[in-house]
């Protein structure tokens, strides 16, 4: 079977500029991918190519094994998009927003009435449902955002940082929202610069920056290939350069520095076991160690490690 | 590459026609105008000109007939045009941009084209329900007011005034579809007719002398002249300012088919430009 989005040799170019560069990428089928990368490394370009809102320079696009680049109306028959933070028409209701837009994919009236109720629940907008949207928060648009990607039970879902912009509050509600998502058998693509979201939400991750392709795989393989760790330890003692000076000359330590009187960090390179030798070495050395801790996510460390060899 | 595209998660579905979203559109788009203020607006306008020219015919000692009390009201009908062409075409493409709105409609499987035949058709409708109101109070004010029976010149410059209005509502579209800001395409559509226009077509035919039939506006007094009997002919008056020096003036008329001609090739073109312009925008920001 056809995997739900393929993505070979894009291209976008602005004017000499390419913000999406010979990017390839496959999504698996019943995955839910974060498409990882820091602002202007590509990602809503290359979203905005898949919804047909950009056209590539060169290279194709696959949805559900039709190109949106060639016939866009036939790829997006079977995905729900959430691009940006989309406006509404203020003159519209919830429902008749999605009875617009299930209507225009062909949702017959009663499956609109039944689906438009559902997703409405699962978004937590019943109670607004029939109040026109012009004054609704930015939180509550991309509620209705995300119900109306989900209105005709796509088997693809896209979605353009969802939680952007949102005041942590939304940012919890919309992830509790896509984390029902990811209970359904959707396949989802969704782009954000969150790593503790992605490693949160996601089973699968691609990086990207500068438009091309850096790493992409499950999860769990790339969480797994991280070997170095930062450690972040309080003392009893105060942080001085000679205690740095110390602590620098212990096997495996690196990128040392100072993270407050009492506070520094560093990182060492080797798993759990490197890891437990570390605390055992900062306390042969006379340091009393009040507390010794992974700091960071083990996605962010591979991902900073990622951008910083691409430069 | 197998396409799948028709498979949803639950089973198979089937995109509607092309035609299907056209009136998908519309609909949806004739509800903007329902409940915006632009509507009732132009409906609030075009009372207050009803008013007043009534009251004015009402009050005049010289008797009327019928058809000649219509032509009172049809020579307010291309301002309202105007009015009319500017409200409901002037930002109708830019706005999805502008507003944003294109981030929640341009991922749906529709073609630009249906969404720009949706939306102009909703814009025809609205302009047409507002010169239809227009004329059938001009028509019962004329035979309430004037004397003798009505002609059916006054259904031809209904139609006239229908097709002068589709072709504007075009010409607004493709001003719609190349500027960046909705107020600006608002502005620049107003301006373009009664400014412009209105400009270009005296300074070809009056300074110029020539005939100005290719230009819109031009054509669009067609819909007033026809209520003339019989129809006015160009002429050209020579009249003399003393030394030896003389003044022309130059009175030109659309020509009933020639306008007709004029304002389809408007509509066509303008349309036909507009949709190159909405396909190649991209929804960069």
């Amino acid at each position: 079977m056809t995997e739900p989005i393929v993505i070979s040799k894009l291209t976008k170019d602005f004017g000499g500029f390419k913000a999406v560069d010979d990017l390839s990428l496959t999504v698996p089928h019943r995955s839910f991918m974060g498409f990882l990368g820091p602002n202007g490394a590509g990602k809503t370009t290359s979203i905005k190519i898949l919804t047909n809102m950009l056209s590539a320079t060169s290279g194709e696009a696959y949805l559900n094994g039709v190109d949106v680049t060639k016939d866009p109306k036939t790829a997006l028959a079977n995905v729900g998009a959430v691009v940006e933070t989309p406006e509404f028409y203020p003159y519209l209701t919830p429902r008749e927003t999605l009875a617009y837009l299930g209507e225009l994919r062909g949702m017959r009236k009663e499956d609109i009435d039944r689906r438009s109720k559902e997703v409405l629940e699962t978004v937590k907008m019943t109670e607004w449902a029939d109040k026109r949207i012009g004054k609704f928060s930015k939180g509550m648009k991309q509620r209705i955002a995300i119900a109306q990607a989900i209105l005709h039970e796509p088997a693809v879902i896209i979605l353009d940082e969802p939680t952007s912009g949102l005041d942590p509050r939304g940012m919890v509600e919309v992830r509790e929202i896509l984390m029902e998502l990811k209970k359904a058998d959707y396949t989802v693509f969704m782009s954000s610069h969150l790593l503790n979201e992605v490693q949160e939400v996601c089973t699968d991750v691609a990086l990207i920056n500068r438009g091309k392709l850096l790493r992409a795989g499950t999860v769990a393989d790339l969480v797994g290939q991280v070997t170095v760790r930062r450690i972040e330890v309080q003392t009893m003692e105060k942080v001085t350069g000679e205690l740095l000076n110390k602590v620098s000359k212990l096997e495996g330590v690196t990128e040392l520095r100072a993270a407050g009187e009492n506070h520094f960090i560093f990182s060492i390179d080797g798993g759990n076991e490197a890891q437990s030798k570390a605390l055992t070495d900062l306390q042969s050395v006379g340091l009393k160690v009040v507390s010794f801790k992974e700091s960071g996510l083990a996605l962010e460390t591979l991902y900073m490690s990622l951008i910083k060899e691409s430069r | 590459m197998e396409a799948n595209a028709n498979a949803t998660k639950n089973g198979t579905k089937t995109l509607p026609s092309d035609l299907q979203q056209v009136g998908v559109v519309a609909k949806y788009d004739v509800l903007k105008y329902l409940r915006s203020r632009r509507l009732l607006g132009i409906l609030i306008i075009e009372a207050l000109v009803l008013v007043l020219i009534t009251a004015l015919v009402a009050t005049s000692d010289r008797p009327h007939t019928v058809d000649e009390v219509i032509s009172q009201y049809i020579g307010f009908v291309s301002i309202l045009i105007v009015l009319g062409a500017t409200l409901f075409g002037g930002d109708a493409i830019v706005s999805e941009y502008q507003n944003r709105t294109g981030f929640l409609l341009f991922p749906n499987p529709v073609k630009k084209s249906s969404i720009l035949a949706g939306k102009f058709a909703s814009s025809v409708a609205a302009m047409s329900l507002m010169l239809l109101i227009y004329y059938a109070v001009a028509i019962v004010g004329g035979l309430l007011m004037g004397d003798g029976g009505m002609s059916t010149r006054v259904f031809a410059s209904l139609g006239l005034a229908l097709l002068y209005g589709i072709s504007a509502i075009a010409v607004a579209f493709l001003i719609s579809s190349i500027m960046k800001g909705s107020t600006g395409a608002l502005i620049l559509t107003f301006a373009l007719f009664f400014l412009i226009f209105s400009i270009a077509t005296s300074l070809i035919g009056q300074l110029g002398g020539i005939k100005p039939w290719f230009m819109l506006d031009f054509s669009g007094g067609s819909l007033s002249y026809i209520m003339n009997n019989p129809y006015p002919v160009d002429s050209v008056d020579t009249i003399g300012i003393g030394s030896g020096m003389s003044y022309t003036i130059y009175n030109y008329f659309p020509e009933v088919y020639l306008s007709i001609a004029v304002m389809l090739a408007y509509t066509v073109v303008s349309l036909v430009l507009a949709y190159v312009f909405f396909q190649r925008r991209q929804m960069a920001a």
